[in-house]
């Protein structure tokens, strides 16, 4: 393993501290709760937006805090949930007299610890409620998760509901918002290497050199088949075919399409994928209303994509226009 | 049952931790057979920091003490033993908040919502091979006895011997939740790790009683 790493057990700890030092004006760090959050929160006209999860997803979480997206991200280690009493600090830290808004993707650990800080917070009086984000079409059940993985699809709900809380809509309102677009969204991934996480200094499983793992999730558990590596555009019609029957998207269907690089996979690539993607959906009847193209929720440094569709509505788009302020952007 | 004080709740949590850190080993051990084996190590770190920071719990009641132990467990506990028994202990201290006595009748709703919450957090219920099933008997048989005007000697023996019953009689069940349910048939023939534990710290407490 080649990375730039101090002692493993830093790695999250040291790349907080970095990401605060260059955003001294936006984000304030806590390190004892692996805190990252808006400089100018809590906001007490808005509900709080937060959202943790395992680290090695970035930019997702802690890299997308900022005004019209999250207002704090409380990261676990590298591939793992936020200890309990990480996420109930943070939510302390951030409630607002409007509530409180937990997103999490759909893992077994995300999900005990997060229903139990919504627990024991509103038992302190906070308004607080959780969303599950479950948009991977891959696998139903895997070892990780009940039900379905929440992968890169969480991007969406996060930039609906955070530009509605900008908005000054109430928690129930952005809870119907954020149920909407996670039902409209539908995702699937592949990867063409493994990861490597810094503590563990292998790669997380074995992928021959010739060999791809579709329908891959963000930590890099098994998709639905392992096959032989094959041409791109091959690969893009074998992601998106279950994307698009899953929903199902149909021909006059108008879509946010995302193709999201999982750490290794240069932009070029990416564009590669994208145009790919775009004809096949045009050739359906499906058009597009919204593109991304870049890294959104990664698996550290697995090369590797997935594909994103959203079923878009005036109200949906509309919020997914609005603007937004992270740290991730480097201009 | 006569009324129990936050006294006896002190002593029940005290024990529990201690047993819970002194059987680290054993309980990881039952935990490799079929499980991941971190049982011990978990539940021995969360019992851990509830002795370390004893001192420091507010006793104002019984459901605050509670929650303050609940939030102790799972800050330290990882995995999913940690909001397991979080939650078990935070339904326990909202149980005890609904009534001004711990009668007979208020450990048994404190039971109950533990036995709840611990269903709801981990999506398990009975016949699953959890701890669900030795605890959710077990606290049916202390209803009974409590119902039948049992002493609260009688009382404690018959909830722990149940318990034990239960916890052994998991081994010819098949694992459906938890790490355990991946090895599928190869759980048929050992018990729930889960299930033991808490039937060794039950015992411990009951022979123990002050």
């Amino acid at each position: 393993m080649k990375k730039f790493v101090n002692d493993p057990q830093q790695f999250v700890p040291e790349m907080l501290e970095g990401l605060a030092l260059a955003n001294p004006d936006t984000l304030k760090y806590v390190p004892e709760y692996n805190l990252i959050m808006r400089a100018d929160g809590p906001d007490e006209s808005k509900v709080s937006i937060i959202q943790g999860s395992g680290s090695g997803h970035e930019p997702a979480h802690v890299m997308i805090v900022g005004k019209g997206m999250l207002d704090a991200a409380c990261p676990g280690d590298v591939f793992a949930a936020p200890p309990f009493d990480y996420v109930y600090e943070t939510t302390k830290l951030m409630a607002s007299p409007k509530g409180v808004l937990l997103l999490v993707n759909n893992y077994t650990g995300d999900k005990m610890v997060f229903e139990m800080a919504e627990e024991m917070s509103s038992a302190d009086g906070i308004e607080v409620k959780t969303l599950f984000i479950n948009d991977d079409v891959s696998v139903e059940d895997s070892t990780y998760t009940i039900g379905r993985r929440g992968v890169a699809g969480n991007f969406f709900v996060i930039k609906a509901v955070a530009a509605a809380s900008e908005r000054g809509a109430d928690l129930n309102e952005i809870i119907r918002i954020g149920e909407k677009v996670n039902s409209v969204t539908r995702t699937m991934g592949v990867a063409l290497t493994a990861c490597t996480p810094p503590a563990k200094g292998s790669p997380l499983f074995e992928l021959g050199e010739d060999e791809i793992e579709m329908g891959v999730g963000i930590h890099g558990e098994p998709g639905r088949r392992r096959a032989k590596m094959m041409p791109a555009n091959e690969i893009v019609e074998e992601m998106l075919g279950p994307v698009v029957r899953d929903l199902p998207f149909k021909e006059g269907d108008r879509v946010a399409l995302m193709i999201n690089g999982l750490g290794g996979t240069p932009i070029s690539e990416l564009y590669l994928l994208y145009g790919q993607a775009h004809k096949r959906l045009a050739e359906q009847g499906i058009s597009v209303g919204r593109s991304y193209v870049g890294e959104y929720c990664t698996s550290l440094d697995m090369a590797g994509a997935s594909i994103t569709l959203v079923r878009l509505d005036d109200e949906i788009e509309s919020l997914l226009m609005d603007p937004a302020e992270i740290p991730i952007r480097v201009f | 049952m006569s009324t129990t004080t936050i006294d006896d709740i002190e002593y029940v949590v005290h024990s529990l931790a201690q047993t819970a850190v002194e059987k680290e080993k054993e309980f990881g051990d039952l935990d490799a057979v079929v499980g991941d084996g971190d049982l011990g190590y978990s539940l021995a770190r969360g019992f851990e920091k509830v002795l370390a920071d004893w001192d420091s719990f507010k006793r104002d009641d019984a459901a605050t003490f509670l929650q303050q132990i609940a939030l102790a467990i799972s800050s330290r506990i990882g995995g999913t033993s940690g909001p397991l028994w979080g939650t078990a202990f935070l339904r326990a201290s909202a149980a005890a908040k609904t009534t001004e006595t711990i009668d007979g009748a208020a450990v048994v709703a404190m039971l109950r919502g533990a036995t709840d919450g611990i269903k709801k957090r981990g999506n398990a219920d009975l016949g699953d091979k959890t701890l669900l099933d030795a605890l959710i008997p077990a606290t049916d048989e202390l209803e009974r006895q409590l119902a039948a005007g049992a002493s609260p000697e009688d009382c404690r023996s018959a909830f722990a011997a149940k318990v034990r019953e239960c916890a052994d009689a998991t081994s010819s069940m098949q694992a459906k939740r938890g790490r355990a349910s991946y090895s599928g048939e190869r759980s048929i023939g050992s018990p729930d790790a889960g299930a033991v534990a808490v039937a060794v710290i039950i015992e411990r407490i009951v022979a123990d009683w002050p």
